[in-house]
């Protein structure tokens, strides 16, 4: 049975990883030999500086789902490469990192300190985080997702994911940018710009005002997202929005998606990648699927 | 390393007063790790979203079998009050940073709790309980339904010490009404509490006044209670913590109460 799918000139050997931010930074209570197992994880975003975050409340539980402004606490690049990469690398699995620079100078100053490291696997560049104050994400502005990819991509080997965000008019012109700026693949969705209002106070539930929306509330809009930009590019597609199960792992590669990415669902069962990876195998045996090309992009009409 | 997420059965479920409940359940590894001031994430609604996060409860008791003790304040809580004996939970733990231990010259070990804030010191007294020190428990809820006969602590060999808002089981007032019982002497006196904001920071003030030492387990709204989605963040002395992973239990005058 052949589960290893392709991104960049990469071999994963399964589909399955984690989304960022929901993983920490790999942290003392996850069980390594089960996350060994994964196609790849990918930690916490890295940002240029250190940033110490928004201000508490920092969650919101909402129906089948969570409401979040962490705003990407991280120690900085010369901090993760000092105090977590190492480790990181101990683990023995593909290692996919998220950076985000808050202008062009800091994504390339940010690739450049990685092009120095080894162990890397690939770079995901977070376009398109919504708590950090932006008015415009680099995720909602075709020209500028154009722009930053190709310049990332003229200054490293490390294969470019496009990390891109729902908060637009039509995200398949996004992904159709990241492309033409030679992204090696694209991995969606990003969190929902939501809020939710204490009645009582008449504020948001939210410090930061505003937070992303993520969990399995909004996992159908995610699935018809990542179906519609699978039709509409050749890279690879790294699905994710609240999957928790492998069957909402499996909508997601019927949908098109090459790799599928438990997010919030490592909050609720720490267990879910594996879980999910697990599933996959179990519904390819049960149907004698010997390939998981065979699933990826099936959905028929 | 030892699997931190496991499934659980129910061994008890029951009311302790009209706001209090007491969970036993069958969790041998557990019991033999946690220590004081610890908790563990419980997913109360396996098979469905709702509520979606799991919830997190201080371990009350650790002994043959884990006791954790609450108020159903939620749907959540709710969910779990519903368990039966022979139910089967998934729960993470033991999680958390635990208390530190008193000073060994400490003489007067004053536990001050609010509501539901006395669920980790029961088993932070059957640890003291051996070692000589003097236990006060200093309790403070809203009124008679916030209490309950709190036996085993008497067991233990405290000395507990009630207020009720509206003055309905002992003292009549806030914890405050009774700092009078807490010998004002740094060197020999440490303090541990957990409760509501406003009366950790009453307590803290308090402390910091007489000079005497003490630590306070805190509580906060929890995703993953790994440290990983650094969710649960409350402001301390030293920027940003997370209640899950460098706490619950922190330096009483280490954290900023709100």
């Amino acid at each position: 049975m052949n589960i290893s799918v392709k991104i960049g000139n990469v071999t994963f050997k399964n589909p399955v990883t984690v989304a960022s931010g929901t993983f920490g930074h790999a942290e003392r209570f996850y069980d390594l030999e089960e996350v060994k197992r994964l196609g790849a994880i990918v930690p916490k975003t890295v940002t240029f500086l250190p940033q110490v975050g928004n201000p508490p409340v920092r969650i919101f539980e909402t129906p089948s789902g969570m409401i979040n402004a962490i705003g990407i606490e991280n120690p900085g690049i010369d901090g993760f490469i000092e105090s977590k990469l190492p480790a990181l690398k101990k683990i023995g699995v593909p290692l996919i990192i998220s950076i985000l620079g808050h202008n062009e100078e800091q994504f390339v100053s940010i690739i450049e300190k990685l092009n120095a490291q080894t162990g890397i696997t690939a770079v995901e560049l977070n376009l398109s985080c919504p708590n950090l104050k932006h008015k415009v994400l680099v995720a909602q502005d075709p020209v500028a997702t154009t722009q930053l990819v190709k310049k990332i991509k003229s200054l490293t080997k490390l294969p470019i994911i496009a990390k891109l965000s729902p908060n637009v008019t039509d995200i398949a012109e996004i992904a159709q940018a990241a492309e033409a700026g030679g992204a090696d693949a694209v991995s969606l969705v990003n969190t929902f710009t939501a809020m939710a209002i204490d009645i009582k106070t008449r504020k948001s539930r939210i410090g930061n005002f505003t937070g992303g929306l993520s969990g399995p509330a909004i996992r159908p809009i995610a699935v018809y997202m990542v179906q519609r930009v699978a039709q509409h590019v050749k890279v690879p597609v790294i699905g994710m929005g609240g999957i928790m199960t492998a069957s909402d792992a499996l909508e997601f590669l019927i949908a098109g998606a090459t790799m599928v990415a438990v997010g919030t669902g490592n909050f609720i069962n720490p267990r879910a990648p594996v879980d999910v990876l697990e599933g996959i195998e179990d519904f390819m045996k049960e149907n004698k699927i010997s390939d998981i090309n065979e699933i990826i992009g099936s959905l028929k009409k | 390393m030892e699997k931190i997420q496991n499934k659980y059965k129910v061994l008890g479920n029951e009311k302790l007063s009209p706001k209090y409940w007491r969970m036993t359940f069958d969790a041998p590894e557990l019991a033999a790790q946690v220590k004081p001031g610890q908790f563990v994430h419980i997913r109360t609604d396996e098979d469905g979203l709702q509520p979606f996060f799991r919830r997190p409860f201080s371990v009350y008791r650790a002994r043959k079998y884990v006791e954790i003790f609450y108020d159903v304040v939620g749907p959540g809580t709710k969910l779990l009050s519903l368990k039966k004996k022979g139910d089967m939970l998934d729960v993470l733990g033991p999680l958390g940073v635990p208390f530190v231990m008193p000073p060994a010259d400490a003489k007067q070990i004053v536990m001050i709790a609010g509501g539901i804030g006395i669920a980790p010191m029961l088993i932070l007294s059957d640890i003291l309980k051996n070692k000589k020190y003097n236990l006060v428990l200093i309790f403070g809820g809203r009124d008679r339904g916030h209490v309950y006969p709190m036996q085993e602590f008497k067991e233990n060999g405290v000395k507990v010490h009630i207020a009720t808002d509206d003055g309905s089981v002992g003292a009549k007032g806030r914890v405050s009404v009774l700092f009078d019982k807490i010998e004002k002497d740094p060197g020999k006196t440490f303090i541990y509490t957990c409760g509501p904001n406003p009366m950790m920071k009453a307590v803290q003030d308090f402390a910091a006044q007489h000079k005497i030492a003490g630590q306070a387990a805190c509580e906060e709204i929890m995703a993953c209670a790994l440290g990983a989605c650094l969710g649960c963040s409350i402001e301390t002395k030293h920027g940003f913590k997370t209640v899950c992973y460098d706490g619950p239990a922190f330096d009483l005058d280490e954290v900023k109460f709100h």
